[in-house]
C-alpha cells in the first residue's frame, strides 16, 4: 500500500501537473513546449495518481483505456492533415483561421495545432500503456 | 495527384487506428483490414496508371516547397513498389485471417500490419532522406513486434538477433543522414543530388556512401549483412513471415537502388565492382544456405538471401536492362516468394510442422495445392514461362551484354541450386509418401477455411503466370522506372521544378 | 493460326483431362488418341504444301521489346518432327490408356503427357530461339513430372531429379548460347538468323555461343558425359519411356543440332566438337547396352547410341549425312518407341523385364510379338525394312567424314553390329527362342497394347519396300531445311553389291558374333573401369549427395548462430569500406579546429566519456542504467548549451521515463551471467573502438566546411509568416516536417502495443501457427 503522503501528494499534484502540461501543449507554438512534451507530463501525473492510489483507480481516472488513447491521438493527428485534401491541396497543409476574441490579441486557430493535440493524446495512451501493463503484470506475479 | 500519392499511407493509418479502436471484435477486425487492403490495391492500381500516362508525381506535404518540407514522390519505380506492396498485404491479409491465432488477432495484430504497410509504402514513396529513417524506423518496429507477439523463446532469440542487427543499421543510417545534412544542409533526395553535382569535393561527400551501403545492405540482407534474416524468419506465423519476405527486405534494396542511381553515383566503378562482388556471394551462399535446410521455412528464409543477389545484380550492372530486370525480379520474387510461404502455411497447419523429413503425401491429399506450389516453385527456380524465367533472362541478357561473364556464370548456376532445392520440398512433402501415414494427424478443414487458404495463394499463383505472359506489359513499366533512374534529372526536376 | 491453335489445343486437352477421363474411363485413351491423331492428319495434308526450301511462318508478339515472340516455322524438319510427335503421340495415348489402365492417377498422366505433347510441338515448331527453349524448358518439367509419375517410389523421383537437374543445367547453358547468339545477330528469330548466317559465324563471340548451345543439345539428347540420365529414367512408366525417351525429347537435342546446322554449322569447331560427341556416344551407349540385362535399360543405353549416331550424321554435315541422319532419325522413333512399349507389356504380363528369364512369350503374346519382330528386324537393318536403308546411308555418310574417317567407320560397324545384338536380345530372343521359364499371364494383351507397336513396325516394313513413299515429300524437305539448299533424295531400297552392302554383311555377322558371346561381354564390361572408377553418373550422384553436408557445413560457419559474430563481422566489414573509402580520398581537408570550444563543454563532453566508461564497466544492472542517464543529461546539457530548450526538455523527460521503465523491467530479468573472457572483451573494445574512430573520421572528413544554406534557414525565416508559430521546433515538429512526427508517434504506438502483447500475450502451449 503506498504512503499515505504520496497519497495526499498526488492528490494535488496530479491536476497541477496536468494543467501544466495542458499550458505546455497550447503555447508549444510560440514558446518552448508541444503536444509531445505535454503529453509526457500528463502521462508522468496519471503515473503519479497510479503510484499513490493503484493502477486500478488511475484507470478509473482516465475512463478509457490507454490503447484506446493512443488510437484517438493518433486518429485526431492523422485527421488533422485531411481537410486540406478537400481544397486539393497537399496532405497537411496548414488551415488556418483567425479568432478574435474581445480582450485579447488576433489568436490564430490551426490545423497544426490539431495535429498537436492528437500527438499529445497518443503520447499519454504510448507511456500509459506501457506503464500499466508493466505495473500490472507485477502485480500479477505477486499475488 | 496529392490525394493519390498520399493514399497509400492514410488508408493504412485509418485502418490501423480504427483497428485499434474496435480491438475487441475480431469480426470488424476482419473486414475493416479486408477493405483497407482493397482500396489500398485500388490506389495503387490508380497511381501506377497515372504514373505510366503523366510521368513523375509529386506531392509536398504540409505545401511547404521543396526542398524544405516533406515530399513525396512517385517516379515508376516507387510507382511499382507500392502496387507490390499492396498486392502482398492484401493477400496476406486474408491469408491472417484464416491462419494467424486468434489469440494475436486480439492483440493488435491487424492494425499492426496496416502500421508496416504504410511503413513501408512510406519508404517507398517519400523523396526526403530523414523521412526515409522515419519509415525504416515504423516498419522495424512494427515487424519487431509482429516477430515477438506471442513470446515463446525461440521468437524471442530469433527477435533479439534481428532487432540488433537492424538497429545497427538505423544507426549507420542516422549517421550517414547527420553527415550529409552538416555538409549540404539538405534532406531532399532531388535537392541532395543536385547540389553533389555542384560540389567540386562530391568525392568527399561521398565516403558517408559506405554508412548508407552498410545501413541499406543490412536492411536488404546481403551478403556479409544478412546474418539477422535466417535467424529470425521462421519464428513468427507463416503469414507474418510470407509478410516480411515479400516486402522489408525489398525496402532495403529499394534504397540502394534509389540512392546509387542518384545521390552516391561519384564513385561508381568502385561501388559497381563492390556490388557485383557482393552480389555474387550473397547468391551462393544464400542458395547453400537453403540447400543445406530441412525445414521449408529455414529454406525458403535462405533463398530471400540468395535471391536479393540477383537484384542487387542488376543495380550492380547498372545498365537500362539491367534495371529494368533487377525491378521486375524484385517484384516477381516477392510474389513468388509469398506465394511458397502460404503453401508452408497450409502444411504446417495441417500437419502441425514443417520438416521435410517428417510430412510428405500432398501431392495425393491436396493436388491443387501441389499445383500451386509448383507453378510458385518453377518460377522461382526460372523456369518459363512462368515470371521468374523473364527475370533470369533479363539479368543474364544485362550481364552478357556487360561482359561480366563471371557473374552470369554464378547466377545461372545458383539457379540449378534453386531449382534443386525447391525440387527437394517438392520431393518430400508432395511426392514422397507421408511417413506418419496412417489417416491420422491430418485435419479436416472445414470448406470456408479451405477457400480462404486458398484464394491468396491462388491470386500470386496467377499472378506470377501472368507476369510472364503478359512480360511485354510489365517490362514496359520496369522499363520507364530503369529509364528514370537513369536519368535522374528527370527526378530532380520533377521535385525541385526548372527545366531540364 | 494453324501452328499456334495446334498446340493451344494439346494445351487445352491437358487442362481438361483429368476431366475427360472422369467421363470416358477406360475408352479415354482412343478418344484422348484423336487429338493429336487428326493433327497427325492435318501435318500428312501439308506435306505436299512444302516441296522445296520454303517454310509456312506464323507471327504473334509476346514480348516485342525484348525480341521474344510466339513465332512459328513449318518447313520440312520441323514437319518430319511434328509428324512424329503427333503420329507417334497417339499410339502412346491409345497404349497408355491400356497400360496404365484402373490407375487412379490416369487423368494426372494424360495431363502431363498432353502438356509435354505441346511442349515438344512448340519446340519443334519455334521460329524464335527463346520462344524455343520455353517450350524446351517445359518439355523438361512435364517429363520431370512423367519420370516421376510413380511418386511413391524412392527410385522414381531420384531419377526424375536426375533428368531435371542434368537438362535443367544444360538448358541454362543453351539460354546463354541463345541471348549470346540474339546479341550477335540482334534477333532470336531463326528465319532471320538462316539469312544472316554469315554475321553469327564471322563474331568473336561464336564459339562461345556454340559451345552453349551445344552443351544443351548434348545434355537433352544424352550425349557423352552427359548420357546417364537417360537410362536412369526408365523408372518412368513405359508409355513415357516410349515416347519421351526414344522417340521424341531426346530428340530435341539433335533438333536443335539439325535446326542451327545452316546457322552455326560451317566450321571445324562444329564438325569436330560435334562429331567427337557423336562418335564416342554412339560407341559407348551400344557397348552399355549389350551388357545390361534388363529390358528398358538395353534399350535406354541403345537409344544413347542411336542419339550419338544422329549427332555424328549431322556433325559430319555433308548432304549424305544429313540425308542419313533424317532417315535414321524416322527409323529409329518408330522401332524404338515400339519396342519400349512392347517392353512395357512384357514386364506386365510376366512380371520381370530381365532379358534372361525371358522366352516363347510369341504364344501369349502373338500380335505384340509380330510387332516386335518387325521393329527388331529394322533396327538390325535387315532389308526389306527401312532400317536397312538407313544402314547403307549411314555408312556412305561415314565414309564422308572430314576428319578420322576410317575410325569413323569402324566405330559405326561395331556400333551397329551391337545395336543388331540389342535387337536379338529384346525383339527376337523372348519371343522366338528360349523356353517361356515364367508363368506368364495367360489374357490376351487389349487392343490397345498391340496395336501402337503393330503399326510402328508395319511402317518400317511398308517404307523400306516402298520407300518413294516418304523419300520426296518427308525427307526431302527435311534435309533441304538442314541444308539450306536444294537437294534431291531419291531412296532406294537396292544399291547393288558394294562396298556399303559388304560392310553390311560384316556388321550383320559381328551381330550374331556378339550375340553368341553376351555373356563374356557381361562379365568384361563389368570389370571395365574408367581410371580412379570415376563415371559421369558417379561424379553426379556423389555432388548430389555431398552437396547438403557441403552445404550444411559451410551454413554452420556463416549462420553460426551467435550475435556477436554476426554484429563483429558486420562491423568489421563495415571498417575495411571506411578505409578503403579513406584511401581513396585525393586530398584530406583541414580538420575543424578545437580553438572555439569552451573549457565547460569540455568539462560536459567528459562527463559523457566518463559515463559511457561506467555504462561498461559496472557489474549491476541498475548502475549502468543511471551511467545511461547521465550521458543522456549531459546531452541535453549540449543542447541548453546551443539554445535549442525544448529538445533539452524533451531530452530529459524521455531519459526520466527511460530510466523509470528500465528500472521497472530491470527486476524481471534474470541476473547478469559472467563475462567473457578478458582477451574476448578487449577484441570487442578493439573493434568497437576502430569502428567508433572511423564514423568521427567520417564526421570530421564532411563537416569541414558548410556548403550550401541549410534548409533550417527557411524554418526560422517562415516559421511565423505563414506558419504562425514563434516555436520553430515546434512548428517544424508539427507542420513543417509533420509527416516525420505522424510516422514517429506510430512508432510510439507500435512500441506500446509491442510491450502490451509481450507481457500479456502468452500462447501457453497453445497451437503454433
Amino acid at each position: 500500500m503506498p504512503s499515505i503522503i504520496l497519497r495526499i501528494a498526488a492528490r494535488t499534484l496530479t491536476p497541477t501537473l496536468f494543467v501544466a502540461a495542458l499550458i505546455l501543449l497550447f503555447r508549444g507554438h510560440n514558446a518552448p513546449g508541444g503536444g509531445f512534451i505535454g503529453g509526457l507530463l500528463a502521462a508522468a501525473a496519471v503515473t503519479l495518481y497510479a503510484m499513490a492510489n493503484g493502477p486500478s483507480s488511475a484507470r478509473q481516472l482516465i475512463r478509457v483505456t490507454p490503447r484506446t488513447l493512443m488510437a484517438i491521438g493518433l486518429g485526431i493527428a492523422f485527421l488533422s492533415g485531411v481537410p486540406s485534401l478537400f481544397l486539393e491541396l497537399p496532405y497537411m497543409s496548414g488551415q488556418w483561421v483567425t479568432l478574435r476574441l474581445p480582450f485579447v490579441d488576433a489568436l490564430p486557430i490551426g490545423t497544426a495545432l490539431v495535429f498537436d493535440i492528437g500527438i499529445f493524446i497518443a503520447v499519454i495512451g504510448f507511456v500509459l500503456t506501457i506503464f500499466f501493463a508493466l505495473t500490472e503484470a507485477e502485480e500479477e506475479e505477486v499475488r | 495527384m496529392n490525394l493519390l500519392l498520399v493514399a497509400p499511407l492514410l488508408i493504412p493509418l485509418a485502418a490501423a487506428v480504427l483497428l485499434l479502436l474496435l480491438r475487441f471484435s475480431l469480426r470488424a477486425q476482419y473486414i475493416i483490414s479486408f477493405i483497407a487492403g482493397l482500396s489500398s490495391l485500388g490506389a495503387a492500381i490508380m497511381l501506377v496508371h497515372d504514373v505510366a500516362s503523366l510521368g513523375i508525381h509529386v506531392t509536398r506535404i504540409g505545401n511547404w516547397p521543396a526542398p524544405f518540407g516533406i515530399v513525396l514522390v512517385a517516379d515508376m519505380l516507387s510507382a511499382l513498389m507500392v502496387i507490390l506492396t499492396s498486392v502482398i498485404g492484401f493477400t496476406v491479409i486474408v491469408y491472417s485471417i484464416i491462419a494467424v491465432d486468434k489469440a494475436r488477432q486480439r492483440f493488435g495484430y491487424f492494425p499492426l500490419l496496416q502500421i508496416l504497410l504504410m511503413g513501408v509504402s512510406g519508404a517507398f514513396l517519400t523523396g526526403d532522406m530523414f523521412n526515409l529513417f522515419v519509415w525504416f524506423e515504423v516498419m522495424l518496429i512494427a515487424s519487431f513486434v509482429l516477430l515477438v507477439m506471442g513470446g515463446e523463446r525461440a521468437q524471442l532469440q530469433g527477435a533479439i538477433k534481428y532487432v540488433t542487427l537492424n538497429l545497427f543499421s538505423s544507426i549507420l543510417f542516422l549517421i550517414g543522414i547527420g553527415i550529409l545534412y552538416g555538409k549540404l544542409g539538405t534532406l531532399n533526395f532531388a535537392d541532395i543530388a543536385e547540389k553533389l553535382s555542384l560540389t567540386p569535393d562530391a568525392h568527399l561527400i561521398n565516403v558517408s556512401a559506405v554508412l548508407f551501403l552498410v545501413a541499406f545492405g543490412i536492411k536488404s540482407a546481403i551478403f556479409p549483412f544478412f546474418f539477422w534474416l535466417p535467424d529470425s524468419y521462421h519464428v513468427p506465423p507463416v503469414a507474418v513471415t510470407a509478410l516480411f519476405s515479400g516486402l522489408l527486405t525489398k525496402v532495403g534494396i529499394y534504397a540502394l537502388l534509389r540512392t546509387f542511381s542518384m545521390i552516391f553515383v561519384y564513385d561508381a566503378a568502385f561501388t559497381q565492382q563492390l556490388f557485383l562482388v557482393l552480389a555474387g556471394f550473397t547468391m551462393v551462399l544464400g542458395v547453400i544456405g537453403a540447400v543445406a535446410q530441412g525445414e521449408m521455412r529455414r529454406l525458403l528464409s535462405f533463398h530471400i538471401i540468395s535471391q536479393i543477389g540477383y537484384a542487387l545484380m542488376g543495380l550492380a550492372l547498372f545498365s537500362h536492362a539491367a534495371f529494368s530486370g533487377a525491378i521486375y525480379f524484385i517484384i516477381h520474387v516477392a510474389i513468388a516468394k509469398t506465394a511458397l510461404f502460404f503453401v508452408t502455411g497450409y502444411i504446417l497447419a495441417v500437419r502441425g510442422q514443417t520438416e521435410l523429413k517428417h510430412i510428405g503425401g500432398f501431392f495425393k491429399s491436396a493436388p491443387v495445392l501441389a499445383t500451386l506450389f509448383l507453378l510458385a516453385a518453377f518460377s522461382l527456380a526460372g523456369l518459363p514461362p512462368f515470371s521468374g524465367f523473364f527475370a533470369k533472362f533479363m539479368l543474364v541478357k544485362a550481364g552478357l551484354d556487360a561482359g561480366q561473364y563471371a557473374i552470369v556464370v554464378v547466377a545461372l548456376s545458383v539457379s540449378v541450386l534453386t531449382l534443386f532445392s525447391m525440387t527437394k520440398i517438392w520431393n518430400e512433402a508432395f511426392w514422397k509418401v507421408d511417413p506418419a501415414t496412417d489417416g491420422k494427424g491430418v485435419i479436416a478443414f472445414p470448406a470456408l477455411s479451405k477457400a480462404l487458404y486458398f484464394l491468396p495463394l491462388i491470386i500470386l499463383a496467377a499472378l506470377t503466370l501472368l507476369m510472364g505472359i503478359g512480360a511485354e506489359w510489365i517490362f514496359g513499366l520496369t522499363g520507364q522506372a530503369a529509364t528514370e533512374l537513369l536519368n535522374p534529372e528527370l527526378y530532380i526536376r520533377a521535385v525541385l521544378g526548372g527545366a531540364l | 493460326m494453324l501452328l499456334l491453335t495446334s498446340i493451344g489445343i494439346l494445351l487445352l486437352v491437358a487442362a481438361i483431362a483429368p476431366l475427360l477421363v472422369r467421363v470416358f474411363r477406360s475408352a479415354s485413351g482412343w478418344v484422348l488418341a484423336l487429338v493429336p491423331l487428326s493433327l497427325f492428319a492435318g501435318g500428312i495434308g501439308t506435306l505436299q504444301m512444302l516441296s522445296g526450301t520454303e517454310a509456312i511462318l506464323e507471327q504473334w508478339t509476346w514480348v516485342p521489346s525484348l525480341g521474344i515472340a510466339l513465332s512459328f516455322r513449318l518447313d520440312g524438319l520441323s514437319l518430319l518432327f511434328s509428324l512424329l510427335i503427333t503420329g507417334i503421340g497417339g499410339m502412346i495415348v491409345i497404349y497408355s490408356g491400356g497400360y496404365l489402365r484402373g490407375t487412379p492417377k490416369l487423368g494426372r498422366f494424360y495431363a502431363y503427357l498432353f502438356l509435354f505433347m505441346a511442349a515438344m510441338l512448340g519446340l519443334v515448331l519455334a521460329d524464335n530461339l527463346i520462344g524455343l527453349f520455353v517450350f524446351w524448358e517445359l518439355t523438361s518439367i512435364s517429363s520431370y513430372l512423367l519420370i516421376g509419375f510413380y511418386n511413391e517410389k524412392d527410385e522414381s523421383r531420384r531419377s526424375a531429379l536426375q533428368a531435371l537437374l542434368v537438362t535443367g543445367a544444360g538448358g541454362l547453358a543453351l539460354l546463354a548460347g541463345i541471348i549470346l547468339i540474339g546479341t550477335i545477330a540482334g534477333s532470336y528469330e531463326i528465319s532471320y538468323l538462316l539469312s544472316n548466317a554469315t554475321d553469327v559465324r564471322q563474331s568473336p563471340l561464336y564459339p562461345a555461343a556454340l559451345l552453349l548451345m551445344l552443351v544443351g543439345a548434348f545434355t537433352k539428347s544424352a550425349q557423352v558425359p552427359f548420357h546417364f540420365w537417360l537410362p536412369g529414367a526408365m523408372a518412368a512408366p513405359a508409355p513415357v519411356s516410349a515416347y519421351l525417351h526414344s522417340a521424341t525429347m531426346v530428340k530435341a537435342g539433335v533438333y536443335l543440332l539439325a535446326r542451327l546446322a545452316p546457322v552455326m554449322g560451317c566450321c571445324g569447331e562444329w564438325h569436330y566438337l560435334v562429331m567427337l560427341a557423336g562418335s564416342v556416344t554412339m560407341f559407348v551407349g551400344a557397348v552399355m547396352a549389350v551388357v545390361q540385362t534388363d529390358l528398358k535399360r538395353l534399350l535406354a543405353y541403345s537409344t544413347v547410341s542411336a542419339l550419338g549416331t544422329l549427332v555424328l550424321l549431322l556433325g559430319i554435315g555433308t548432304e549424305l549425312s544429313v540425308k542419313a541422319a533424317m532417315v535414321f532419325l524416322l527409323v529409329h522413333s518408330l522401332y524404338k518407341g515400339a519396342l519400349f512399349m512392347i517392353a512395357g507389356t512384357i514386364e506386365q504380363k510376366t512380371g520381370s523385364r530381365d532379358v534372361r528369364q525371358l522366352g516363347g512369350l510369341l504364344k501369349i503374346l502373338p500380335l505384340t510379338g509380330a510387332a516386335a519382330l518387325l521393329a527388331a528386324l529394322s533396327m538390325t537393318g535387315f532389308p526389306p525394312l527401312l532400317g536397312f536403308i538407313s544402314k547403307e546411308l549411314m555408312y556412305e555418310a561415314q565414309m564422308q567424314a572430314p576428319a578420322a574417317a576410317p575410325l569413323i567407320l569402324v566405330l559405326g560397324v561395331i556400333a551397329n553390329a551391337l545395336t543388331i545384338t540389342v535387337a536379338i536380345i529384346v525383339g527376337i530372343r523372348p519371343f522366338l527362342f528360349a523356353r517361356d521359364r515364367r508363368p506368364a499371364e495367360l489374357r490376351i494383351p487389349a487392343p490397345a497394347m498391340w496395336i501402337g507397336p503393330l503399326l510402328m513396325g508395319l511402317g518400317g516394313l511398308l517404307f523400306g519396300l516402298f520407300p518413294g513413299l516418304i523419300s520426296n515429300i518427308l525427307i526431302e524437305p527435311a534435309v533441304q531445311a538442314v541444308r539450306a539448299e536444294q537437294v534431291d533424295v531419291d531412296l532406294k531400297l537396292w544399291h547393288g553389291i558394294n562396298p556399303v552392302f559388304l560392310l553390311s554383311m560384316v556388321t550383320v555377322a559381328l551381330g550374331l558374333v556378339f550375340f553368341f558371346f553376351r555373356r563374356k561381354g557381361r562379365s568384361l564390361v563389368a570389370q571395365l573401369r574408367l581410371p580412379g572408377g570415376v563415371t559421369p553418373s558417379g561424379m553426379y550422384q556423389s555432388a548430389v549427395d555431398a552437396l547438403p553436408g557441403v552445404s550444411a557445413a559451410v551454413t554452420r560457419v556463416v549462420q553460426s548462430g551467435n550475435l556477436r559474430g554476426y554484429l563483429m563481422i558486420v562491423i568489421l566489414a563495415f571498417l575495411v569500406l571506411v578505409l578503403r573509402a579513406l584511401l581513396a580520398v585525393p586530398e584530406w581537408p583541414a580538420m575543424p579546429s578545437l580553438a572555439g570550444v569552451t573549457f565547460h563543454e569540455y568539462g560536459i563532453v567528459l562527463l559523457i566519456l566518463a559515463a559511457t566508461v561506467m555504462v561498461l564497466v559496472v557489474r549491476a544492472r541498475i548502475a549502468a542504467i543511471a551511467g545511461l542517464g547521465v550521458v543522456g543529461l549531459g546531452i541535453a546539457l549540449l543542447f541548453i548549451m546551443y539554445s535549442a530548450p525544448d529538445l533539452a526538455i524533451t531530452q530529459i523527460l524521455i531519459e526520466t521515463l527511460t530510466v523509470v521503465i528500465f528500472v521497472l523491467a530491470v527486476s524481471r530479468l534474470p541476473r547478469l551471467r559472467k563475462r567473457s573472457p578478458v582477451r574476448t572483451r578487449m577484441r570487442d573494445a578493439l573493434i568497437a573502438v576502430m569502428a567508433g574512430l572511423a564514423v568521427t573520421l567520417l564526421s570530421l572528413l564532411a563537416v569541414g566546411v558548410q556548403l550550401f544554406p541549410k534548409i533550417s534557414r527557411y524554418y526560422a525565416d517562415h516559421s511565423l509568416s505563414d506558419a504562425f508559430g514563434r516555436n520553430v521546433v515546434n512548428v517544424i515538429l508539427v507542420d513543417f516536417r509533420a509527416l516525420d512526427t505522424l510516422g514517429e508517434v506510430t512508432v510510439l504506438a507500435v512500441a506500446a502495443i509491442g510491450v502490451f502483447a509481450l507481457l500479456k500475450l502468452r500462447l501457453n502451449g497453445r497451437e503454433k501457427v
